[in-house]
């Protein structure tokens, strides 16, 4: 175990390098990305104030803040850039470095994410989190934070980073196949998001279709954990959800397994 | 003008070329936009199978902004995409050099050095939404309205434009400025609803400072209501010429501050 940590260490360290160096950056790109949910704070005002009933399809005002914050916030520590950063290194073959070390692809990819993760911790979730509270606390008059809800979402946004994760190495991999991937990966993160709940809360899209989605992997990156978050899941339907959770992940790494055994045989590095 | 012309033309069909080498990533990056464009379209139809309004505005009316809101955006796209790449690469790369040895504005052979066809969704989306919206409200047949809100788009699309080449400009001093163009770049979004469901700080900042209410739903509040043509049509006038004006200064003063990386 030692010897593991030793030797994945440094991949956490130039990972939480990489963004420090261009944290100042990072930052105008997150209030950039976050002006998103201050518009639809403003919009869904409008719609409580506009609606006969003070809660729209059963979310309160507080639901719905909590929902695009929290949503925000779980995105950046569910997102993964191990597929982009996959098709690069097959595109210009530096991926033959990685292999030739006595290490493991994707293991190493992780580790560096990790690393990043650590820097965003402070960056976002602690600012957000705090934010989040404290609009709760000023709407209701009461501390609303329950650490063992947080401790429950913090798990579940756990297992939601491995199933992203095994799910971007899977499709990083097709890279090996197709070799440029600028459009589908538009195509790919649009219906990512939209499957997983992060557009259109699954609860507002009809039950057939609901109830389909639900069951699929991309409810487990964004969806389950927010829900935690917000105390919709409880009892049995909090144990389903971890549950699939989990059989996601699983399911994701034993795929991202097959492709790799198949892709290697076919990788080609041109030049050097 | 004639040799600006014709060099425009010779750009634009040297990227052609590159386009048609990725057809097909093209074409499935171009189906992931509308799919994009039509979740968050379904999304604003579920909202208002709910409501009756939104303070006031229908789905349809809500649906014309949102539309018109893609085209000067749209159209920016198209033409001055390449200025993002001064923020982010060219400046801090070294490679602005090239654009000032040639005899020909820097500004001007930025912009027409890359043309983004990708935009076409944008614009032709904007183009379905405003007919679907107009078919279905029922707007006065009034040649005004329909005259200065095409009077508008240029100038809306400068406004888009000028932001872009002031916070470019930036990276002159500060080697890399892409983030902070991005991160006021953002802020068009809010022009996609009325500004009326805003708190007044933010309205004012829209209006004033940063003034992208008048890329989307000033000019769109004017065609659908016929009000004050003389501040939501002028002021987008007067808002684009004024932002050209501040960040061609700014651009001018930061060619003059570049320093070519040393290698």
């Amino acid at each position: 175990m030692n010897k593991f940590i030793k030797k994945y260490k440094p991949f956490t360290r130039s990972g939480m390098l990489g963004l420090i160096a261009f944290r100042a950056n990072f930052i105008c790109f997150l209030i950039g990305e976050s002006l998103y949910c201050f518009i639809m704070y403003y919009v869904w005002r409008a719609v409580m104030e506009s609606s006969p009933n003070p809660t729209f399809m059963g979310f309160t005002m507080q639901d719905m803040v909590l929902y695009l914050f929290i949503t925000f916030l779980s995105g950046y520590f569910t997102y993964s850039s191990s597929s982009g950063a996959i098709g690069e290194e097959i595109t210009d073959g530096s991926i033959a470095m990685r292999m030739i070390k006595p290490i493991s692809y994707d293991i190493s990819f992780l580790f560096q994410e990790i690393g990043e993760k650590i820097i965003l911790l402070s960056l976002v979730f602690v600012p957000i989190v705090v934010g989040v509270e404290c609009y709760r606390y000023y709407v209701t008059g009461a501390i609303q934070f329950s650490p063992y809800t947080f401790l429950l979402y913090i798990i579940s946004l756990i297992f939601a980073y491995l199933v992203s994760f095994y799910f971007n190495i899977c499709y990083g991999f097709l890279a090996f196949f197709l070799k440029n991937l600028w459009g589908s990966n538009v195509l790919k993160s649009v219906i990512v998001s939209f499957l997983s709940g992060a557009t259109i809360p699954l609860a507002f899209l009809p039950l057939g279709l609901r109830n389909v989605l639900q069951f699929l992997p991309f409810a487990s990156l964004s969806y389950t954990p927010v829900m935690i978050y917000m105390g919709k899941y409880q009892g049995a339907q909090l144990l389903i959800s971890f549950g699939l959770q989990i059989f996601w992940v699983f399911c994701m790494w034993a795929i991202s397994r097959l492709i790799w055994r198949a892709a290697i045989k076919r990788l080609s590095v041109q030049g050097g | 003008m004639l040799k600006t012309l014709r060099l425009y033309r010779i750009f634009v069909s040297q990227n052609m070329k590159k386009l048609m080498e990725y057809k097909i990533d093209f074409l499935t990056g171009a189906v992931g936009f509308f799919l994009n464009q039509i979740i968050n379209i379904a999304f604003l139809w579920i909202i208002f199978s709910n409501i009756p309004n939104l303070k006031g505005w229908n789905f349809n009316e809500i649906i014309f902004i949102y539309g018109f809101s893609l085209i000067p955006k749209g159209l920016d796209h198209l033409m001055t995409d390449n200025l993002w790449k001064v923020g982010y690469f060219y400046v801090r790369k070294g490679e602005f050099d090239k654009y000032l040895i040639r005899p020909v504005n820097p500004l001007y052979h930025v912009i027409i050095e890359d043309f983004q066809v990708d935009a076409f969704g944008e614009i032709i989306l904007g183009i379905i939404l405003l007919a679907s919206a107009i078919e279905k409200l029922h707007i006065p047949a009034d040649p005004m309205r329909y005259v200065l809100i095409i009077i508008a788009v240029p100038f809306a699309m400068l406004i888009f434009t000028s932001l872009k080449i002031g916070t470019s400009a930036i990276a002159f001093w500060t080697k890399r400025s892409g983030d902070i163009t991005h991160m006021l770049y953002m802020t068009n979004d809010f022009a996609k609803y009325p500004t009326t469901i805003y708190s007044s700080f933010v309205r004012n900042f829209i209006t004033y400072i940063l003034p992208f209410a008048f890329t989307a739903f000033y000019p769109a509040d004017y065609f659908l209501t016929g009000n004050n043509p003389l501040f939501n049509i002028g002021g987008t006038v007067i808002a684009a010429l004024v932002l050209f004006g501040i960040s061609y200064f700014i651009w001018t003063k930061g060619i003059k501050a570049y320093e070519s990386a040393g290698s």
